[in-house]
């Protein structure tokens, strides 16, 4: 049989001498790094194959004019020079920059309000079946959710200005306004997306001990101060989580506006992932797209890593 | 080397472990399980012919394989049908097979992708049809020049035309009597389709919409412009061809044909242009029509069979899709796009473009050959869900089921204006399309944005006609 028993920690054991005299791992420790390792090849393969390779290779495609049909040309840094002098380009990164501060700020906000109201008193029960309901649309395709907004938000057909129209509201152009497209196309992303957060919200709240509540209420905190000097200090661990998953997935953003108003009306709601999939797929510049995808893969990084860094500040654990 | 603290036991584990890895990794190498080779039709010596999945259903696929075996047995076909939401969706999944080195040998192309495919995938046609010029004779009699003339591509064939949609206005018989209004007449003009729109809204109401269009290069827009005496690229015809029009074609046919057409310097900004823009912009002003980012074709069934469109423009496609979603033959019916300066139509065609990496080039071509024969048309065709190529398969007793009345319409969209003409879809198509798409939804967005839209639709597509496709 495999020995399982785990090894002593390297802090248990003596301190170690420099490594010239260091002397050899025992066997069995080898034999349990070979256990760690058998154990973490899947996962390392599995990042290394989709998404080491992919990421280096879209930097080298990045550097390359390549159309699929025609042999790779390398190009140097002029796709680079391009994508800065393309105004659609410049203006998806408007568009999801924007798409993003509203999206997850709405999501958070409705996703905290639901939680913060389903930990109050209420039958189990109805806790269940409202938790089930939230999460609902999380697992549902995102682009089946959008063809179906599409014909509820529908100007001239949909339902939506159907309804409005009962109470004297004239027929609003949700999709077909440069105003009113991308406050939809959010409201279509939130109502999809908020069910993470939300359970996320939960399992915080749930966590937080009773007592510190009632010790804040003995000082005479309630409501509204008690949510923001006590429950939103100590589920700040979890708002960091949220936001920082929230901010990645809002960053690529697709299906939504992608079938819900195709980037239009003009460049209003075309977001930086449907440029790459357009320059990529339907206009063959493989090489242009890449570095599109470069410059998004920076951005993502670049604002996850502020998030974090601004953490240090915001976020208190218990 | 021998660790020297190794124990007999410990030696025995290990190779213990090295038995079970072995034996492992011998399961999972024999194990049955799906490769590259499975790939259906990949190296196991079939011809592989790319269809648009949609447009061709399993009971269509069935039909084509096995009347093309019953023809050649010898040669093993596998259709496969690529689901896509569009041209431009399916020529992108094509192209990413190219790119995977998985190319079919033949590929199902509408004229949004025929130049495209000419220019850097095509194979030209002209050998074989030169070859069985006897054979393809009766093919050609049957089909118009103009047909023919959009899959040429500087003066070589590159597919056999087997259906073609032109843009023709499908009116809703409800609607017209409804606004008391009468089948328009065939040389019907602008102000009267403006005036029947009026007279629709009057009569159906706040929320009814008369006219319901989808932006997109095949019954946008462009079909305005044609109406209108211009394009959105100039358009001129390569030299050449004549190879085939002598051949096939009498002199009264040929007249005026070339090499295929040629779509070049972008004309946004012309003062025709400008007055079609002008024209749609009031119409949604007005509430006469759809905004662009309004008109979705996928409801548009939904919401012209229940009597809230008055008039859309389609092709023969639309007469299978209204008989299925439920429409009475009578309950519909189609008359030639308006007039304005012209009465130029538009259409777009489809045929199968073999690929160069073939390397069943002669049974690709037999494959060819058999997929525009009439009995394999008819045999496809069943339901009118577009307009067969071939004008002695439009026929009364096609149309007795599903209507339309006037489907007389569909063909003699090309014999009455023979220079009705395909979308202008260059090499650089997706790109022109797209731009189409955005700028056509800004330009729309009130009538003082037209200028400022078309400008930069001007400059976005001299760009990308610069561009190498």
């Amino acid at each position: 049989m495999t020995d399982t028993r785990i090894p002593p920690a390297r802090a248990e054991r003596p301190a170690a001498p420099p490594a010239k005299d260091a002397p050899r791992p025992s066997a069995r420790d080898r034999g349990t790094r070979l256990l760690a390792t058998l154990f973490l090849a899947p996962t390392i393969v599995g990042i290394v194959v989709f998404t080491v390779v992919p990421i280096v290779g879209s930097v080298v495609l990045s550097l390359f004019h390549w159309n699929v049909i025609d042999e790779p040309r390398f190009a140097g840094g002029s796709n680079y020079g391009a994508v800065f002098g393309d105004e659609t380009v410049l203006v998806s990164f408007r568009n999801t920059l924007v798409f993003m501060v509203l999206a997850v700020a709405l999501q958070l906000l409705v996703a905290l309000a639901l939680a913060l109201t389903l930990t109050g008193r209420m039958p189990v029960w109805l806790r269940s079946v409202f938790r089930s309901a939230f999460f609902f649309p999380l697992v549902l395709s995102a682009a089946s959710i959008s063809v179906v907004m599409k014909y509820l938000f529908n100007q001239d057909f949909g339902v939506i200005n159907w309804l409005l129209g009962f109470v004297g509201i004239a027929p609003v152009p949700w999709l077909t306004s440069e105003n009113a497209a991308m406050v939809t196309v959010v409201l279509v992303y939130v109502w999809q997306q908020f069910g993470f957060s939300f359970l996320l919200f939960v399992g915080g709240l749930n966590n937080i001990p009773k007592e510190i509540h009632e010790a804040a209420a003995l000082d005479g905190a309630t409501g509204l101060r008690k949510h923001l000097s006590v429950t939103l200090p100590l589920l700040s661990p979890t708002l960091l989580v949220a936001s920082v998953v929230g901010i990645i997935n809002a960053l690529q953003v697709f299906e939504q506006p992608y079938v819900l108003t195709n980037g239009g009306p003009g460049d209003s709601t075309r977001t930086v992932v449907m440029v790459i999939y357009e320059t990529a797929f339907e206009q063959l510049r493989f090489g242009e797209a890449s570095a599109v995808g470069v410059l998004l893969f920076v951005l993502i990084m670049a604002v996850t890593a502020l998030q974090f860094r601004l953490s240090r500040r915001f976020v208190h654990y218990q | 080397m021998t660790d020297s603290h190794l124990t007999r036991r410990r030696l025995l584990r290990y190779g213990a472990y090295g038995a079970g890895a072995a034996a492992l990794g011998g399961t999972a190498a024999s194990w049955e399980r799906l490769t590259g080779a499975d790939i259906p039709g990949r190296d196991d010596g079939s011809l592989v012919v790319a269809t648009l999945g949609p447009a061709y259903g399993p009971e269509a696929i069935r039909t084509l394989r096995e009347g093309f075996r019953e023809l050649h047995p010898d040669i093993k076909l596998q259709i496969n049908a690529v689901q896509a939401v569009d041209w431009s969706d399916f020529f992108a999944k094509i192209l990413t097979q190219v790119a995977a080195g998985t190319a079919p040998d033949l590929v199902y192309v509408a004229t949004e992708g025929v130049q495209l495919f000419a220019q850097r995938l095509g194979v030209a046609l002209d050998k074989w049809v030169k070859r069985d010029a006897a054979e393809l004779k009766e093919y050609f009699a049957d089909v118009h020049p103009s047909l023919v003339e959009s899959m040429m591509y500087e003066g070589s064939l590159y597919q056999l035309p087997v259906e073609f949609n032109a843009a023709d206005m499908y009116l809703n018989r409800q609607v017209l009597r409804r606004a008391g209004a009468q089948y328009p007449p065939a040389d019907w003009t602008r102000d009267d389709f403006t005036t029947l729109l009026r007279d629709m809204k009057q009569a159906s109401g706040a929320r009814f919409t008369p006219y319901f269009w989808t932006n997109r290069l095949w019954g946008g827009v462009v079909p305005w412009l044609f109406a209108n005496d211009t394009n959105l690229l100039a358009e001129s015809k390569a030299p050449g061809g004549e190879w085939l029009w002598d051949s096939f074609y009498s002199a009264g046919q040929r007249a005026g044909r070339g090499g295929g057409f040629r779509w070049t310097t972008p004309q946004a900004t012309h003062d025709r242009v400008e007055e079609v823009y002008d024209y749609l912009a009031s119409l949604v002003r007005d509430g006469l029509c759809t905004r662009p980012e309004g008109g979705n074709g996928q409801n548009l069934i939904g919401v012209f069979s229940t009597g809230r469109v008055g008039v859309t423009p389609a092709g023969g496609f639309w007469a299978g899709g209204l008989h299925l979603a439920g429409m009475d033959r009578d309950g519909f019916d189609v008359q030639y796009f308006p007039r304005w300066r012209t009465q130029r139509m538009q259409y777009g065609a489809a045929g199968y473009a073999l690929l160069r990496t073939s390397k069943r080039q002669e049974e690709a071509w037999e494959f060819i050959k058999y997929a525009a024969r009439k009995d394999t048309l008819a045999q496809l065709f069943t339901t009118n869900q577009t307009t067969p190529a071939r004008r002695s398969m439009l026929t009364a007793g096609r149309y007795e089921e599903t209507g339309p009345a006037h489907w007389q319409v569909f063909y003699d969209t090309l014999d009455r204006f023979p220079d009705t003409g395909p979308i202008p879809a260059p090499p650089q198509v997706a790109e022109v399309e797209q731009l189409l798409l955005k700028h056509t939804g800004t330009a729309l967005a009130s009538s003082r944005s037209v200028r400022p839209a078309l400008r930069r639709l001007q400059g976005d597509l001299e760009k990308a006609m610069e561009r190498d496709a």
